[in-house]
């Protein structure tokens, strides 16, 4: 047990969720939403292919507080690896 | 009667429990249309790197939750360092002139020059959330190839990419596409204005304020020497 590597960080609650959530049917399931919420504009959705997915602004706007997960538990170290720090791009990289 | 907003054991498995009613626990997400890929052009270091190595892919999404989560937990265009771009693309289509989707196509942009006076990081998201969204153009058009932002020492640029400059391509087809021959030139213009407007709307832009379309082959061709704008609006 004692020399055992570090266990790997577990997803959260909220990350399991986004995986096994089902893609809602947006059509078909409107006016789920919990009082105060806005459904999607209907007019954005009456058209014959776009299958519900058209979203305006407002709409989207309201999950920027609600929905803070990062997308995976090595979010950190993979946002290092592409976007890195601020700070560190400035910086000259190591010869190779 | 009761909270229905929670996810009660009782509830059947089906019933759709979204974000809002529980952000632990939901079982529903929200469909993208497209699915996206968030790309991220590095700052050159100086030492003549290649742009191959500068141009990381971030991320793939294709629900407006994972949307969030992602823009929630990534580094805000305002601190980014000069040189660095955010590019968010239709999943398949790489960021540059010379994919194959982006070839024959062009882009409508516009430069904040009073980096102080906008708020970049609003003004970028509210682009994202319409191409996510899928409001910038209608449903046949097939025009929307992505968007980017720019951070540049004297401006930040927002654009979009579009798949043609309102001519029909090579390999096309015959239809009522973006590239077929069944659009004429006159309603392709309309269709590329008609997505320069919305853009600009979703800019907030003020009716003096004018956004510009340009090919990329004249881009590129241009040099030095600032592209001649095909469109205005």
């Amino acid at each position: 047990e004692t020399n055992k590597p570090i266990e790997p960080a577990q997803p959260t609650a909220g990350m399991q969720a986004l995986k096994s959530a089902r893609f809602l049917q947006v059509r078909n399931e409107m006016a789920i939403y919990p009082e105060g919420i806005k459904s999607p504009n209907p007019a954005l959705n009456q058209g014959g292919k776009s299958k519900g997915r058209q979203y305006d602004k407002d709409f989207l706007l309201q999950f920027q507080e609600i929905f803070k997960e990062k997308p995976a538990v090595d979010w950190d170290a993979k946002l290092k690896e592409t976007v890195g720090d601020s700070s560190d791009s400035a910086r000259p990289q190591s010869a190779r | 009667t009761g909270d229905s907003a929670s996810a009660g054991a009782s509830s059947v498995d089906d019933a759709p429990v979204t974000v809002f009613h529980d952000p632990e626990n939901f079982n529903v997400k929200h469909p993208l249309m497209n699915a996206w890929t968030l790309w991220f052009t590095k700052p050159p270091s100086g030492k003549g790197d290649n742009w191959n190595e500068l141009l990381k892919e971030v991320i793939s999404f294709d629900s407006v939750e994972e949307f969030w989560g992602i823009y929630n937990n990534i580094t805000p265009t305002s601190e980014l360092a000069l040189k660095s771009d955010y590019h968010l693309f239709k999943k398949g289509v790489r960021p540059e002139w010379e994919d194959l989707q982006n070839k024959h196509g062009g882009k409508w942009a516009y430069q904040f020059k009073e980096k102080k006076a906008i708020n970049i990081d609003a003004l970028w998201l509210h682009v994202m959330l319409a191409a996510i969204g899928e409001t910038l153009e209608d449903e046949n058009d097939g025009e929307v190839m992505g968007v980017v932002v720019n951070v540049r020492k004297g401006f930040y640029r927002i654009g979009l990419w579009t798949r043609t400059v309102g001519k029909p391509l090579p390999g096309g087809g015959d239809g009522n596409n973006a590239g077929g021959k069944g659009r004429s030139i006159e309603q392709g213009k309309d269709v590329l204005m008609k997505i320069g407007k919305r853009f600009k709307e979703s800019l907030g832009l003020k009716e003096n304020e004018t956004v510009e379309f340009s090919g990329h082959t004249d881009s590129a061709h241009a040099g030095s020497t600032r592209a001649k704008a095909k469109f205005t609006a």
